[in-house]
């Protein structure tokens, strides 16, 4: 988390973020895919990155990822976009380049670490021009069942998100939605 | 989940620990085996599950070793967890969220009465409003980190190139010192103007409110063809059409703080045993980082009782170079700062001049 850096390790993590694009991009096996994706996610955590990831266009990489079959590289990318959504250049970058719908596609996984990434993302993702986007109705009936799992972690950021991020009419609403139908997004399962 | 005994006190996945990854490439192996796992703000927490203690009745001699990181606020054995023979399992709670990362990070896999403990993170034991908390501790210090970097880069840009580059880690401190953040969000800087920087003498700077201008690292980074070109060729994530190339050029700016970087790589390539410090000065350093970055990511001294608003300055560290040069740098560097810091207050009769006559007490050398 530090901010002071030294300039040839600077340069140094610029090559090494390179490097790790490049293997993703050059690799076949599978296995090198995840690592690096999990490492990429990870220098995603610290701002000092964010300036290099932008320039190695690693938010497209994240964003493309969340499409993929694969459940792992899916949760990598997710975990990856959590971490650097906040910093408001990444944040504008992403709903730019629509990356709503597909963050929201990932609720809908069965992998828990990829749902609650997408659950945070989500709420950090969330500004007057996308909010109509990030909180709309199907959106807000999913983490209202979120809101009732067994799995505590899950349900505490879903009460985050339906306390803070939602209007009580918009919770309302999808509760009442939520009696009639049967919600199309089933809980995670692990 | 269809796990049993999930949920509070049960046996959780993001628990278990996973095999290291052997089959990294000798590029990217890190100093000690890691598994292959993405730490995002959800995962970590305040609590901390502390697995494999010997039932020997030691709990207060882990509370203690654990209390080194910073201060604890509950502490309990987990009675109910699933437990391998003849060891225990605890729960450790935290003030602070960066106390239990370090302590996570120091602790896990090390050695503890004989047995290898494993820590790990227990963010199910929080509450709704600790979690909730965490997130926008989160959001917080992304904002202000990102604050930060936009002063950082900028002054960069200001100050006259030294050969050394631990010089800009000294100039980075005094920032904190002399210049708020708000000054850097809303008014533009032009440093040509101050410092022609000797690289790039025409550098315009019209800094935005948070994050670095992302667009021009692109366009000004193609311009700088041995080092970038290639990698921009093989290694950019070319999947779709490049928006940043259009956001560059809808900004039309020039400067970018990456490039600075990539051109001074050139002349102090030559010179780079020379600056690289020792690894006790490294740490030294590093733990004085952490120390300020703590305190101004916190915002109050718990050791103290004084309650102090807004981050802590840090101080300037004074640690001999072993080097000439080196050393009348830094000296010119903190004297710098000292007048700085003289002449921000500006009380009744004090003038700049009387601090450049009068150089500070602890100066001793002057360019």
């Amino acid at each position: 988390m530090s901010q002071k850096q030294q300039d040839p390790l600077d340069l140094g993590r610029l090559e090494y973020l390179q490097a790790l694009v490049t293997e993703f991009q050059v690799t076949e096996s599978l296995e090198a895919k995840e690592q690096v994706l999990a490492n990429l996610a990870n220098f995603a955590y610290d701002p000092k990155n964010y300036e290099y990831l932008r320039q190695l266009q690693v938010l497209d990489l994240f964003l493309d990822m969340l499409t993929e079959d694969n459940e792992t590289l899916v949760e990598f990318a997710v975990g990856g976009l959590c971490n650097l959504c906040l910093d408001k250049t990444n944040k504008d970058y992403i709903l730019a380049a629509d990356g709503v719908a597909p963050v929201i596609n990932c609720l809908s996984s069965s992998n828990e670490e990829t749902v609650m990434s997408a659950v945070t993302t989500l709420m950090y993702l969330t500004m007057p021009q996308s909010r109509q986007q990030t909180t709309a109705l199907p959106v807000v009936e999913c983490m209202l069942r979120f809101s009732l799992s067994a799995n505590r972690r899950l349900s505490n950021l879903a009460k985050v998100f339906l306390e803070d991020y939602c209007s009580p009419e918009q919770v309302e609403e999808a509760r009442n939605l939520s009696k009639h139908t049967a919600v199309g997004i089933p809980l995670p399962k692990d | 989940m269809a796990v049993p005994g999930d949920g509070v006190g049960g046996f959780c996945k993001h628990h278990a620990q996973q095999g290291v990854c052997d089959s990294r490439a000798k590029y990217r192996e890190g100093r000690r085996p890691r598994a292959v796992k993405v730490y995002t703000v959800n995962l970590e927490s305040r609590y901390l599950l502390i697995q494999g203690v010997p039932a020997l009745g030691v709990m207060k001699e882990l509370v203690q070793q654990f209390a080194l990181y910073g201060a604890i606020e509950e502490y309990n054995a987990l009675d109910e967890y699933p437990a391998e023979q003849f060891t225990e399992v605890y729960l450790i709670k935290f003030q602070k969220l960066q106390s239990a990362r370090i302590a996570k990070r120091k602790m896990d896999e090390r050695s503890f009465f004989g047995s290898l403990l494993h820590v790990c993170y227990a963010p199910e034991f929080e509450t709704v409003q600790e979690t909730r908390e965490k997130l926008q501790d989160r959001r917080k210090y992304i904002a202000k980190a990102t604050s930060n970097r936009v002063l950082f880069i900028a002054k960069k840009i200001q100050e006259p190139k030294k050969t050394a580059s631990k010089n800009l880690e000294r100039c980075f401190q005094p920032e904190t010192l002399g210049v708020s953040a708000a000054d850097a969000s809303t008014s533009n800087w032009d440093p040509s103007a101050r410092c022609p920087y000797p690289y790039k003498p025409s550098c315009e700077f019209s800094s935005r409110n948070t994050a670095c201008p992302s667009g021009d690292h692109f366009q000004s980074a193609m311009a700088f063809p041995q080092y970038v070109n290639n990698s921009a060729e093989t290694s950019e994530y070319n999947s779709q059409s490049k928006p940043l190339t259009n956001s560059a050029q809808e900004r039309g700016r020039t400067n970018s703080p990456v490039s600075l970087v990539l051109q001074r790589k050139v002349p102090s390539d030559n010179g780079i045993g020379r600056f690289m410090p020792r690894t006790t000065q490294l740490q030294e350093r590093k733990r004085k980082r952490d120390q300020s970055n703590q305190i101004a990511f916190i915002g109050t001294d718990s050791d103290s009782s004084e309650i102090i608003i807004g981050p802590r300055l840090p101080e300037i560290p004074k640690v001999d170079m072993d080097d000439d040069s080196l050393n009348t740098s830094a000296s010119l560097i903190r004297n710098k700062l000292n007048k700085v810091s003289v002449t921000v207050p500006k009380t009744s009769g004090e003038k700049p001049e009387d601090s450049q006559t009068k150089p500070p007490i602890k100066q001793r050398r002057r360019i």
